[in-house]
């Protein structure tokens, strides 16, 4: 029925990056997300599978406190990167999202030409001291996103200008040029073509040599393809979390079975 | 699984007809005659409004481009020295002794003198009402000029003098021998005159430079009279709005837009912004009176006042604007600038602010257009009061100098008398018209190069 999960071979060796302990969040006085505990791995591709408004997102913008930007928000528990809780008072998010870089779930250049969409964060966070080494990072940036070959050419026309699946790699491009440790995904395919999507999910499958990376899907065939470790929300909670290959050919729960079967979704 | 089959409609609802697709039903037909009619009602609609703008400018063109136009005498004229300047030693404070009488008996004098040479008849017609023909403006023009250059004493020079408000109204239609019948400042031999200087080429209509740039002239002299003052302290008023009204405005939408928390007190601020929004303008007339200069002292009739009060009252409307502007920037761009570590600031400062600037630009100068045709609050300030004098320059202090603006010339001259003023404030207005479309275009122009730089 799925693709055979991916051989990314035995992960469990890989070192921790990131823990969650008891993560609720809140908008209003509504509860989003519910004692959430889960142990993300570092040069490993996590996949958050759910249904619709099971909270998978909203998860996925608490390891970036981009949850922060909307006004009602509220979380509580602690997310440690690296034995650090991002929660602190004494964490400044924006030096947080140059560690954790994210990319949406619809391409969002901007409205700048391709390089300058590469080289805003470098610039901002002070990364690169000279026009050249900036140039390279740029390039390295494009190279990893997959991207350079088909943009070297043009590199000061606009970003807007690519088409979608392009767009995509730019954003992701733009989101490596920080060099951050966990790169966070949120639904990235969903506005792609078939054809952008394999070339977006051969990328993840590269990005994970150099970072942790996580990816909420709405595609278990997409999860079973690019991850090693999956964890299934449903209804604000965390019903299972485990290796892909298990999720995918033995869960534990009755409701995971469910879902990757078609049967509530 | 479902029985749709055997569902009951109710037996009320007639069974469709089964007919044939090239016949509109009874129901599509009213349907289409409904659209007919209101695609009707909207094109009527901007119909009414397209020629009621067309009555509107072409009255005001009809009324008002004569204004740009004035009846001119040219005639040659000698500066006798003994006149002009009776010691001979060409000293300025000596010949600013010799008053404006001097040079309009000399100028009476001379248009006589001329009329016999050219043996023009003026039968029926006395030297004094010879006289009457020439504006009193215009010996004041030939003094100044005398007197800034007394080189040409001694010389006789082909002078251009306005006629009086009367002669120049005969020769753009307004006066006619009829009306003279009954007007005790023209005789209808003066205008018999008048028609024999057109043939003969002293007397003619021709551009009038002076309208815009003269200041104001009293009730007797119409054909003197000029916006120069009221085109500078319009201006003045603009670049002191635009300064003080474009970093107030943008600071504050920015603010309430990106950083205010949501609560009791932002919500109070904005439903009172929208509130002013719609204040009638005259209150802000009181405001700045009560405030600006019964209390700071400021000086009435000057520009800044005028800014200050126009200021308050485009404030709102530019706030509104510019969160629009603001707002109209996609939220994703927003979140890929934070994503990648930008800081609130530096999101609006590098993102926001460039994608919104074509809207805030807009808004700030059809804001800044609404304010150059505002009129009730500067009537509170002063500044519909006759100022004969220009106001010095910017750095002069010109900011405090008595001024007026253009809609309230146009106000003060539409309650004149004399009918040479009606003409002139329709002139006015249509300085005024040029002015706004100026604008627009600026903002249709600025609006188009920074949406086309991606």
């Amino acid at each position: 029925m799925f693709d055979a999960p991916n051989p990314g071979t035995d992960v469990t060796q890989n070192t921790l990056k990131i823990t969650a302990r008891g993560v609720q969040v809140f908008y209003g006085e509504k509860q989003a997300l519910q004692n959430v505990d889960v142990d993300i791995l570092d040069k490993t591709v996590t996949a958050f599978i759910g249904p619709s408004g099971c909270g998978k997102s909203t998860f996925l913008r608490c390891f970036n406190r981009m949850n922060d930007t909307v006004a009602s928000a509220r979380v509580q528990g602690e997310i440690l990167l690296d034995g650090e809780n991002i929660y602190d008072k004494r964490v400044d998010p924006v030096q947080l999202r140059a560690k954790v870089g994210m990319v949406f779930q619809k391409p969002n250049p901007f409205p700048k030409s391709i390089y300058d969409n590469v080289a805003y964060g470098p610039k901002i966070h002070g990364l690169t001291r000279s026009k050249a080494a900036l140039d390279q990072v740029v390039e390295e940036s494009l190279r990893k996103a997959a991207l350079w070959n088909e943009v070297k050419d043009r590199l000061h026309e606009a970003g807007t200008g690519l088409s979608g699946g392009q767009q995509q790699r730019l954003c992701i491009a733009r989101a490596v040029a920080t060099s951050p440790e966990v790169l966070l995904m949120d639904e990235p395919c969903s506005a792609l073509d078939p054809i952008a999507t394999a070339q977006v999910e051969e990328l993840i499958d590269e990005l994970r040599a150099s970072f942790s990376v996580v990816i909420v899907t709405h595609s278990m065939q997409q999860a079973a393809r690019v991850s090693q470790k999956t964890a299934f929300f449903h209804l604000g909670n965390l019903v299972e979390y485990g290796d892909t290959s298990t999720i995918f050919t033995n869960p534990t729960d009755p409701r995971t079975e469910s879902y990757i079967t078609g049967r509530i979704g | 699984m479902t029985d749709l089959a055997s569902t009951n409609f109710p037996s009320d609802v007639p069974p469709r007809a089964t007919s044939s697709l090239l016949v509109q039903s009874a129901r599509v037909k009213k349907r289409n005659a409904a659209e007919k009619r209101f695609k009707f009602y909207g094109v009527a609609a901007i119909s009414v409004s397209l020629s009621v703008l067309a009555i509107m400018l072409w009255t005001i063109f009809s009324d008002g481009l004569s204004a740009f136009t004035q009846a001119t005498f040219t005639f040659p004229v000698t500066l006798e020295e003994e006149r002009l300047d009776p010691q001979g030693n060409r000293d300025r404070a000596e010949m600013m002794r010799v008053t404006t009488i001097g040079y309009t008996n000399l100028l009476n004098q001379e248009l006589v003198t001329y009329l016999g040479e050219r043996g023009i008849s003026t039968e029926g017609v006395s030297d004094a009402e010879i006289a009457a023909f020439i504006s009193r403006n215009t010996p004041a023009r030939l003094r100044q000029m005398v007197i800034d250059n007394p080189d040409l004493i001694g010389q006789t020079i082909r002078f251009d003098g306005f006629a009086t408000g009367r002669i120049d109204g005969f020769l753009k239609g307004r006066v006619t021998r009829e009306s003279a019948e009954r007007d005790t400042n023209i005789s209808v031999a003066q205008l018999d005159l008048a028609d024999r200087l057109v043939d003969e080429g002293i007397l003619s209509s021709q551009f009038n430079w002076s309208f815009l740039t003269n200041p104001d002239a009293s009730d007797q002299r119409p054909e003197a009279a000029g916006l120069g003052v009221a085109l500078i302290g319009s201006a003045y008023m603009m670049v002191l709005v635009a300064l003080m009204v474009l970093p107030l405005g943008v600071a504050a939408s920015i603010y309430l837009e990106e950083f205010a928390p949501k609560n009791r007190w932002t919500d109070l601020i904005e439903v009172n912004i929208s509130n002013l929004a719609a204040v009638p303008s005259i209150v802000y007339g009181i405001l700045g009176l009560a405030i600006f200069i019964n209390f700071a002292k400021l000086p009435q009739s000057s520009p800044m006042v005028g800014a200050l009060v126009l200021t308050l009252m485009t404030l709102p409307t530019i706030i509104i604007a510019t969160r629009a502007a603001i707002r109209a920037v996609p939220p994703s761009i927003r979140d890929a600038a934070l994503g990648v570590g930008a800081s609130k600031m530096q999101t609006v400062f590098h993102h926001v602010l460039p994608l919104a600037a074509p809207g805030i630009l807009t808004g700030t100068i059809l804001g800044l257009a609404a304010a150059l045709g505002e009129t009730a609050p500067l009537l509170l300030i002063g500044m519909v009061a006759f100022v004969a004098n220009y106001p010095s320059g910017p750095l002069d202090g010109g900011f405090l100098d008595p001024a007026t603006a253009l809609p309230v010339q146009v106000y003060s001259w539409a309650s004149r008398s004399d009918p040479a003023f009606i003409e002139r404030s329709a002139g006015a207005i249509i300085v005024l018209l040029a002015f706004l479309v100026v604008m627009n275009i600026v903002a249709i122009i600025l609006r188009r190069r920074f949406e086309r730089r991606w």
